[in-house]
């Protein structure tokens, strides 16, 4: 293997790992606030591409447009979804409500079917797929840009939880809801935010990734590896999504290279339960610890 | 409870009469079919073109001809969603209560296969399943839907070793039993010439990187690299060869890798590529049989584009009705299998005349192709496989 060739698969692993940290990051956000799994996040995130890729089928907009449709849709959809089914369930345990966002999933992903069909669509995208030299490596910049873009994001989602008003309200909910609720914080409007910001995250990395993986009514499923890179970061923890995410996606790379293709694709989970094994909170996450 | 009991010998004998009545599935008015197929899933796109609109297609031309002898074709179809419990119940759930007369085009390696001994035991036709695993070959009730993978290997290292001379060749297949098929296929035919794959990486469905697996095969250094893939993952390994600048190697896709969604997807990487393909091109082709499934597409489905989906079901349905013609009025499932054994060079205006022998093998034949211009062009003749 060159060096060129080995960068390449590294760079591209970090692509595809800022996605998965971005899934991740929305779990995360929605988890901080609510205590619960949003397991239709991937769903939420096909739906609110799939609103942005009609407008551009039917009206050939520029895809910045594209993407603020999405983002619209996104940040529509997550808060009908906060107000109509989960805001019912706020007295329930964490368990129903999770049960009732893996409903949702299904849901949306037939519905999904149904509107669409479950064909493939090619997604335009921001950036090329023809690679770049670099003295004696090879950069392609859809790649680069995935990287690039979603840094820029997770930079806006740090400056939004520690310079606004809305972000240390969120994070106050995280850390004890009754005593945010007694500083006067609605934790209501937090749960809508927090459904809302998800949801939209969701809905960038849906219109990042959709022109690596193509638009379908089955692109939901990389959240499934969002709930890997969470976990493998530390669930509940911002950074460690973003680390857990990253190192997802290049040991998910690196794998295949260096190993005999019967374990290849076990490894990201082997991987993880070494990690769980040696730190329980996973790489940045703090051990959860009870006190007797 | 003793008067109860005293009925089962009149139930067992109305059940051990039940035989000796008109064949299951069949009325007077109506010939019922049916099949699990994915209607969600991975393959939702493919189940749900080759069935409701490629099976009921031609069953709805056929219908409003008079149908078959007579009798109006019905389906009934439940989605399986690719896995193969929920086929096997699926099925079970179309024999004993839907009551079907055959089991038409389902599809998928794993699905099907799992119904397979349920609808041998019970001698149930399974018609034309959209899957190509050798295993389905030459059983009494099993017709088989697709040229096989074994008959499409060979027939891919025939032309590429035997008439195009090279030498080395890799292969970039799922792992499942589609791709696994088909590798343990190319190797037992390259054995014959001596040759063995240079490498074989294999990636999973649904995969969202595969820079690793084709940066190993990129190292091997093939002149042919096979991509055994569904349309997705196809299109994926098409763009990231074109990622890393990897121009040299002769790019060949699969018989059911060889189609427009994968063009689609891939656009201007897919270039240069060649393939084997299976069906005429559905959108293009000038061949009469093509031509009316494009025309009756128009007219009873106006919105959905022609695909080869759709026109292998359309085509079961073709080969459906040419034997239960064949059996006669009095249509029983042992008449159909007979019948159906009994097709010599029957002309579907849609692939080579169609003969079909004890080994149950509908299709031998595929043509080469290459991509010009965003279109499959082709290169040869139908190449047989005997």
């Amino acid at each position: 293997m060159t060096t060129a060739a080995l960068v390449h698969v590294v760079v591209s692993g970090l692509a595809t790992g800022s996605i998965y940290a971005l899934m991740a990051i929305s779990l995360v956000i929605i988890f901080n606030a609510t205590r619960t799994l949003n397991f239709a996040q991937g769903e939420m995130l096909m739906v609110s591409t799939f609103v942005g890729f009609t407008v551009y089928a039917r009206a050939k907009v520029p895809l910045v447009v594209v993407m603020l449709v999405a983002v619209v849709a996104a940040a529509l959809l997550g808060w009908v979804i906060e107000r109509v089914l989960i805001r019912h369930a706020i007295a329930s345990t964490p368990f129903d409500v999770l049960i009732i966002t893996l409903g949702l999933s299904l849901v949306l992903r037939s519905a999904a079917g149904l509107t669409w069909t479950h064909d493939e669509f090619p997604f335009p995208s921001f950036f090329g797929d023809r690679p770049i030299t670099l003295g004696p490596v090879r950069l392609v910049p859809v790649s680069l840009g995935i990287i690039g873009a979603s840094l820029g994001l997770m930079w806006g989602l740090w400056a939004l939880f520690t310079h606004t008003r809305l972000g240390r309200a969120m994070r106050a909910v995280a850390q004890n809801q009754r005593a945010a609720r007694l500083m006067g914080i609605s934790v209501e409007r937090v749960y809508s935010a927090s459904w809302v910001l998800a949801s939209v995250v969701g809905a960038l990395a849906g219109v990042l990734i959709a022109p690596v993986i193509f638009l379908s009514s089955k692109m939901g499923l990389v959240a499934i590896n969002g709930f890997i890179a969470a976990v493998l970061g530390g669930f509940g923890s911002m950074p460690g999504a973003v680390v857990g995410g990253m190192l997802l996606g290049v040991i998910e790379n690196l794998a295949p290279l260096y190993l005999p293709s019967s374990i290849k694709h076990s490894v990201p989970f082997l991987v993880l339960i070494a990690i769980l094994l040696i730190r329980p909170g996973g790489v940045l996450g703090r051990p959860a610890r009870r006190k007797v | 409870m003793r008067s109860r009991w005293a009925l089962l010998p009149v139930a067992l004998a109305v059940l051990a009469a039940a035989p000796a009545r008109a064949e299951q599935g069949v009325t007077d008015a109506e010939v019922v079919l049916g099949c699990s197929n994915s209607f969600s899933g991975p393959l939702a796109f493919s189940g749900e073109q080759a069935t409701k609109f490629g099976v009921d297609l031609y069953v709805r031309a056929v219908n409003d001809a008079g149908g078959v002898l007579g009798r109006k074709v019905r389906t009934v179809y439940y989605d399986d969603g690719y896995k193969p419990q929920e086929a096997v119940a699926n099925t079970k759930k179309l024999v004993e209560q839907d009551g079907v007369f055959a089991i038409i085009a389902p599809q998928g390696t794993p699905p099907v296969l799992a119904t397979l001994e349920y609808l041998e035991a019970n001698k149930v036709p399974l018609l034309f399943p959209f899957q190509g695993s050798p295993i389905t070959r030459a059983r009494r009730y099993v017709f088989g839907g697709m040229t096989l993978y074994d008959r499409q290997s060979r027939m891919m290292i025939e032309y590429l070793v035997g008439q195009r001379k090279y030498r080395k060749l890799a292969a970039l297949y799922q792992d499942d039993e589609y791709g696994k098929s088909f590798r343990a296929a190319f190797e037992k035919d390259l054995g014959r010439h001596g040759l063995k794959l240079v490498a074989a990486e294999s990636v999973k469905r649904g995969v969202t990187d595969v820079s690793a697996p084709i940066a190993k095969l990129h190292a091997a250094r093939p002149e042919v690299l096979f991509l055994v893939l569904t349309p997705g993952p196809g299109a994926q390994a098409l763009r990231e060869r074109q990622k890393i600048g990897w121009t040299e190697a002769v790019m060949v896709s699969s018989g059911p890798l060889t189609d427009e969604r994968y063009l689609a997807l891939a656009a201007d990487a897919a270039e240069g590529v060649e393939g084997l393909s299976l069906w005429p091109d559905p959108l293009a082709s000038d061949l009469p049989g093509v031509r009316l499934y494009r025309e009756r597409m128009k007219r009873y489905f106006p919105g959905n584009e022609p695909n080869r989906y759709s026109l292998s079901g359309y085509f079961a349905a073709m080969l459906f009705a040419e034997g239960a013609k064949r059996a006669g009025r009095s249509l029983t499932r042992e008449g159909l299998v007979v019948a159906l054994e009994g097709i010599r060079d029957f002309e579907s205006g849609i692939l080579p005349p169609v003969t079909i022998g004890r080994d149950h093998e509908t299709q031998k034949q595929g043509f080469w192709v290459r991509v010009e211009k965003r279109r499959f062009t082709p290169l040869t003749d139908w190449l047989k496989s005997e």
